[in-house]
């Protein structure tokens, strides 16, 4: 049902949604979270955040409301939706492997082959 | 998944569409403002803050469209952007606009108004609860043939039915009284009356307007209420309510008026009636108690509606061995049970259900649903022809557009996004287009109801717009805007921005060229279709018009009287008649008169008999020879025109003769004594005393067939005067000089005789043959209609296409001038082009034109499907009307001045 995404795109979604899953945040709050996780290896691009957001929302797989921000501003909080749980969880799964395999290939000698 | 949250989201963005613009702009502000605000945090000025956060965020403006896109909300925004968008620039060309436009609406207000009228006569449903459970029952005769049907029965049959049949839920009959005078208050008036039984109503599912239907009980002896219908309740009373519970005459006979049927209530296409009486009334008009119990008998129409869950099959299994048991019984007791031919009918008898939700067996709908469906077909193709023209039209536009669209997108419009306002703008163009045409479909329609109309009176025909036509009107404006408008939309935005910008609108690619041509030779070829097709209707006509029906045409007037509606018993008409006959033959101006059963060109009776016994001895059964007849005054023969070959007229001498006389015509002679001279034999006892020339009994698409003429006033073997006096209407020939004022005379003549007697009917001879025709006529005329429509716009599109060719090739031609090329070369460089598009189309449209007038075979006289001398002229005039088309063209391209061309586009 989802129309097939070019790869960059679907990736940004994948990590939003990642961000999102360690709770309720901003999109900037977000922004900031995945370049603490990432170790300020990963530049995202700030513009296209918000599409990737609104398309998520527009899914169901995410959620959103207006609230107070730590310095007293009204900003918009993002969470998972039960859906978006489970989508996340199954991607995870179908990652992992593929992570792993990916983070051994440098590794690899001619030898091992 | 979560369609749900998807729509639930689109709807909230679209409905709060406003709210979420804020919102969104509230929503990138905080960003960027927070983000300014840890830049100040790290040091950095906060204008400076401001700026880089704006800088680092990218396009906020691309963010907020993309954003907008991935909740589906520019779909609609996008389309009232495009709608306000194509508003303006038609606005801007009002020129091509009003050219699109109108040409939209012609093709699609022909379509609609043929629709419509298809509409009215074949594929409305009646207008009562649950019409597909309907049913008009009929029955089969041998030989069993498509045409061998009837759905006339006899009063047993209708009781059997309605006491055996257990698979309908009710079953009604009744039948036509035809006209009948209707008095109120002194004042006399012709109506419509049809007798029904009295479940009628009920079966049918109809509920009063004004006081009530028939309710059990009224079909009884001595029947006296009378239901009327809206249109006569209107028309003769006013709409006045008190009508109910009052008395009106019919043929002078009292009933009470005890209700109003809804408007439009009607069982038959183009049979409006006026008045229904139960259906046993019909022994206080014509007392005859044979006709409940006659066998073999056919004027009772049968139908009845499917109880729930019952097929047509089903139903249709049971009620034929109904049919066929009571037909054995029936045959069982006749005078004709050793009849072989009666016992084939009987056994070969099938009874048939049609279905009658649409309305029970109407003439009207089987004589122009054929025609109909061929129109629609017609029509179909002119509206594609003015979609091939519109989109001619916008192609060209879009060539001056390029500038335009190459701009925008390399200003970054997407090329979807760009077709879909492009395509926006053609729907505009549709839509004014269709509303137009649905105003001219509407006149149009009412036009086309004229034109089949030869009666008295309209056809009663409602053809104004309905659901279904407005419904029609939609898709296929719709359909035309996507045609017109998809292709040129995709080639036009086929742009490459950069050189389309430098070299400005100048030239097209070759493919778009190929695509004009193509296009215009599509319109040649559905004109040569159409033309062809006009001129094979055309030739029909033509072809019934110079059939020498035997008959002289001209100074013919005729008009009809019916004794019935002035009261007259059976044995005073014959003096009525007689006297008026007197009254006529002496005004001034008249050369002959005579009064007859049948008219010439008749389209109310065919009078069909067997002659069983010739010179007293009795023909086998199976060589009774079938005759037409008709009865009539001395001197019809004369006033008519048809010449008596032998032997003499009917005169006075055979009013009071003891024996009886007939006349014969020519085929009669010829098949009944063959060879002899046939004064003075005797055919069932009558003594044929005169032979007349053959004419065609039932109109000019008959051959000449054996009929019988009796004399009107004499009757069978002299024993009863009035023999052929009484059952119906008599028409009045008149041969007159001048026909100035006649019509009155005739009035006043008649009112001479008895001031209550009406006439109806009144036509001329001419009139009344060409009122035969009038299928045909309609078929040649609208087809001609169309095919002249066709020819124009092709014209214009050839016009078009070689104007554009002659302007782009404007250096070509100048350089060829400037190398020594003659004017004649030149001319004929574009004429050539015109006539391979001539030929390429001609070459597609014969065959494709063979197909449709195989299709109307049943239509046409006295020529075939594919005639070569049609095919050889519609080529010639397409030809023709091409050659003049780029007459203009090649004009200007004659005069192409070598030098100033060449400057112009070096």
């Amino acid at each position: 049902m989802d129309k097939p995404l070019d790869l960059l795109q679907s990736r940004l979604d994948r990590l939003m949604r990642t961000a999102v899953s360690l709770g309720s945040l901003s999109a900037y709050g977000m922004l900031l979270g995945i370049q603490q996780i990432s170790k300020n290896r990963l530049e995202i691009q700030q513009g296209p955040v918000y599409p990737a957001l609104y398309r998520l929302d527009h899914r169901g797989r995410i959620t959103s409301e207006w609230d107070e921000s730590e310095n007293n501003r009204t900003a918009k909080y993002y969470r998972l939706t039960a859906a978006g749980m489970r989508r996340l969880q199954t991607e995870v799964e179908k990652w992992n492997p593929i992570a792993d395999v990916i983070a051994g290939i440098p590794g690899t000698t001619p030898e091992e082959v | 998944m979560n369609l749900w949250a998807r729509l639930r989201s689109w709807l909230r963005a679209t409905l709060k569409h406003s709210g979420m613009a804020s919102e969104m702009d509230a929503e990138l502000r905080f960003h960027v403002e927070a983000y300014a605000e840890d830049l100040v945090r790290g040091g950095v000025p906060h204008q400076e803050a401001m700026r880089q956060a704006r800088i680092e965020f990218g396009g906020i403006e691309r963010a907020k469209e993309e954003c907008r896109d991935a909740r589906g909300v520019n779909f609609i925004e996008n389309f009232t952007q495009d709608l306000r968008f194509g508003l303006r620039t038609l606005r801007k060309s009002p020129g091509f606009t009003a050219v699109a436009i109108l040409t939209l609406a012609l093709g699609i207000g022909a379509t609609t108004a043929i629709f419509s009228l298809l509409n009215a006569v074949v594929l409305r449903l009646l207008p009562v609860p649950n019409p597909q459970q309907l049913v008009q029952f009929t029955y089969t005769f041998p030989p069993n043939g498509p045409e061998n049907w009837n759905s006339w029965f006899g009063y047993p049959h209708l009781e059997r039915f309605r006491r055996q049949a257990g698979m309908l839920s009710g079953i009604f009959g009744g039948t036509g009284l035809n006209r009948v005078s209707v008095g109120w208050h002194g004042s006399p008036g012709l109506a419509q009356c049809d007798a029904y039984t009295d479940n009628f109503f009920a079966v049918l599912g109809v509920a009063p307007q004004q006081g009530r239907l028939f309710a059990p009980g009224d079909d009884r002896e001595g029947a006296d209420v009378v239901v009327l219908s809206d249109r006569y309740w209107r028309s003769r009373f006013a709409a006045d309510p008190s009508i109910i519970g009052q008395t009106i005459l019919i043929d002078q006979l009292p009933f009470t008026v005890i209700g109003i049927t809804p408007p439009k209530f009607s069982i038959y296409v183009g049979g409006a009636r006026d008045l229904w009486v139960p259906l046993h009334a019909l022994d206080r008009f014509t007392p005859d108690p044979n006709r409940w119990r006659a066998s073999f008998t056919s004027w009772l129409l049968i139908a009845g509606r499917l109880g729930p869950g019952v097929s047509l099959a089903q139903a249709e299994a049971e009620l034929d061995i109904i049919h066929r048991r009571l037909y054995a019984e029936q045959l069982a007791v006749s005078e004709y049970r050793d009849s072989q031919s009666w016992q084939r009918l009987v056994r070969e008898s099938h009874l048939v259900l049609h279905p009658a939700a649409t309305g029970m067996v109407s003439g009207l709908r089987h004589a122009y649903e054929l025609p109909l469906k061929l129109l629609m077909g017609v029509a179909g193709m002119v509206l594609l022809i003015t979609c091939v023209n519109v989109a001619n039209l916008v192609l060209a536009r879009a060539s001056h557009r390029r500038p335009e669209i190459a701009l925008r997108m390399a200003l970054g419009s997407g090329r979807a996004r760009l077709i879909r306002q492009l395509l926006t703008e053609s729907l505009l163009v549709a839509t004014a287009g269709g509303a137009l045409g649905l105003v001219i479909a509407w006149w149009g329609g009412a036009l086309l109801v004229r034109m089949i109309s030869t009666g008295d009176s309209p056809v009663p025909l409602d053809v104004r717009p309905d659901w279904p036509v407005f419904g029609f009107t939609a898709a296929v404006s719709l359909a035309g805007g996507i045609l017109f408008g998809l292709v040129p939309a995709i080639r036009g935005t086929r742009v490459d921005p950069g050189p389309a910008l430098q070299r400005g609108a100048r030239g097209t690619t070759g493919s778009s060229r190929f695509l004009d041509r193509v296009l215009v030779a599509v319109q040649v070829t559905l004109s040569l279709v159409l033309i062809t097709g006009a001129g094979i209707f055309t030739r029909t006509l033509e072809n019934l018009r110079h059939v020498d029906v035997g008959y002289q045409r001209d100074n013919i007037l005729m008009f009809s009287v019916d004794a019935k509606l002035a009261g007259y018993p059976k044995e005073r008409a014959s003096a009525l008649y007689g006297a008026i006959l007197e009254k006529a033959a002496i005004l001034p101006g008249i050369q002959s008169a005579s009064v007859s059963t049948v008219r010439p060109v008749d389209d109310q009776y065919y009078l069909v008999d067997r002659i069983r016994q010739v010179d007293g001895r009795a023909l086998p059964d199976g060589e009774t020879i079938k005759v037409a007849w008709n009865a009539m005054s001395p001197g019809y023969f004369s006033t008519v025109g048809t010449p008596i070959l032998m032997g003499r007229d009917f005169d006075l001498r055979d009013r009071g003769a003891t024996s009886g006389v007939v006349i014969v015509n020519e085929s009669l002679a010829r098949q009944v004594l063959p060879g002899q001279n046939p004064i003075g034999h005797r055919l069932d006892g009558a003594e044929i005393i005169g032979v007349a020339k053959d004419s065609l009994y039932g109109g000019a698409r008959e051959q000449p067939r054996p009929v019988l003429y009796r004399a009107l006033f004499q009757g069978k073997g002299g024993t009863d005067p009035s023999q052929w006096v009484g059952a119906g209407a008599l028409s009045f020939e008149l041969r007159y000089r001048s026909r100035a004022g006649l019509v009155d005379e005739v009035r006043q003549a008649v009112a001479s005789v008895d001031g209550h007697v009406p006439i109806f009917h009144v036509k001329t001879l001419r009139a009344q043959t060409e009122d035969s025709f009038l299928r045909e006529r309609l078929l040649a005329t609208i087809s001609s209609f169309f095919g002249g429509l066709a020819l124009l716009l092709a014209s214009l599109g050839l016009y078009g296409l070689m104007a554009y060719a002659v302007a782009r090739r404007t250096a070509e031609i100048g350089l060829r001038m400037a190398l020594g090329a003659r004017r004649r070369e030149i001319i004929w460089l574009i004429v050539r082009e015109t006539l391979w598009l001539v030929l390429a189309g001609a070459v597609a449209g014969i065959p494709l034109a063979v197909w449709p007038s195989r299709y109307a075979k049943a239509l046409l006289f006295g020529i075939a499907g594919a005639d070569p001398v049609v095919f050889a002229t519609s080529v010639a005039a397409l030809t023709g009307v091409a050659v003049l088309a780029s007459f203009l063209p090649v004009r200007r391209a004659s005069r192409i001045d070598p030098m100033v061309a060449l400057r112009y586009d070096g």
